[in-house]
């Protein structure tokens, strides 16, 4: 008891400080939950705790998880009326691009020749964590993996997208918006700011959209695919 | 602030709440979907059927998204035990998610301009 309150009191105030820098330093781009996550590997390490051992003491903020992932009912119900009318537009986005994303992860994995486990932990990767997590968990990928495969993803796709979309005459707020929330999830929601309200309001629809699609995907017919290819 | 924080945990509590229904209507009625999407749905029907008001949930809501970056590092944390990823293959996994990300955003934004201007 006493070591969960420790654990969980520590990941927070390490987790809300380094939040708190990165807010008052936007220039340097600090990520609070990848500088936390090293900061405690760190510490574990220093004080010879075995990952598994924080692991169980933290499991009060991973069960968090699920109830965030059912508060994403909450954007789609706000924004329903837009929902209504671009439905047609916002299924085949997100049908596309989370058919697209899975493929040719699988394709370019295989290409490489990496280790099961690395391919099925990579595959749930362009959607928003709490859905890629479930997805990883049902697939059987490595949770750890995919959350850093997620945000390696979220943060390239924010890098490339300025090219992407110049190059390719992507021009419209709506489809900036969904590029973005479909490719790279909450970090892409955020960057959609810059592209304006409506496509903020589109990107978080294509991210919640590709979560249930592609979490849909993962228990139909993906686990058939895999079996085919590896 | 403590009336604030009584909130946010009431509101956390109803919407896990949810999460506890989900997992029970999985369970009896076998659905293949993990509990969190049915979960999902259950609390959009609900709001949408106004068998619950946004206010009674938006706070609990918002906070669990605003912080949910936080609950992921217990779990971020496994990644110690892969330290193959220090090697050539991390470095191929960046590549593939390169390429993977460019190609899902020049797909959708190329279908979404596409079919959004026939509107």
């Amino acid at each position: 008891m006493i070591k969960s309150i420790g654990a969980i009191l520590l990941t927070v105030t390490l987790y809300q400080t380094i939040k708190a820098l990165a807010q008052r330093y936007p220039k340097l781009r600090l990520n609070p939950l990848i500088l936390t996550t090293i900061s405690i590997i760190i510490l574990l390490a220093l004080f010879d705790v075995p990952v598994e051992q924080y692991q169980q003491d933290g499991r009060l903020l991973t069960n968090m998880i699920a109830p965030a992932t059912i508060a994403f009912a909450i954007p789609v119900y706000k924004h329903f009326h837009t929902v209504k009318r671009y439905l047609g537009l916002l299924m085949i986005g997100t049908l596309i691009g989370s058919t697209v994303a899975i493929l040719s992860t699988l394709g370019l994995a295989l290409l490489f020749s990496l280790d099961d486990y690395l391919l099925i932990s990579l595959l749930p990767r362009s959607i928003t964590t709490p859905f890629a997590l479930e997805m990883a968990t049902e697939i059987g990928g490595v949770s750890a993996l995919a959350i850093v495969f997620v945000i390696i993803t979220g943060l390239l796709g924010v890098l490339i997208s300025p090219a992407i979309f110049q190059v390719l005459k992507i021009d419209s707020p709506i489809a900036r918006g969904m590029a973005l929330g479909m490719a790279a999830h909450a970090v892409g929601t955020t960057r959609a700011l810059e592209y304006g309200e409506e496509a903020v309001t589109f990107s978080t629809l294509a991210m919640v959209f590709a979560g249930v699609i592609t979490t849909i995907f993962g228990l139909t017919f993906l686990p058939w695919l895999i079996n085919l290819v590896l | 602030m403590m009336k604030k924080i009584g909130i946010i945990l009431l509101q956390v509590g109803l919407i896990y709440l949810f999460l506890l229904l989900a997992i029970a209507i999985k369970n009896i009625l076998s659905i293949p979907l993990p509990a969190t999407i049915i979960g999902l749905i259950l609390l959009f029907l609900a709001l949408q059927l106004k068998l619950i008001k946004l206010a009674w949930i938006e706070q609990g809501g918002r906070f669990l998204m605003v912080q949910l970056l936080l609950f992921f590092i217990p779990s971020a944390v496994g990644i110690v035990n892969y330290d193959q990823l220090l090697s050539l293959d991390g470095l191929w996994v960046v590549l593939i998610i390169l390429t993977s990300t460019a190609i899902v955003l020049a797909a959708t934004g190329r279908v979404v301009e596409r079919f959004g201007d026939q509107k």
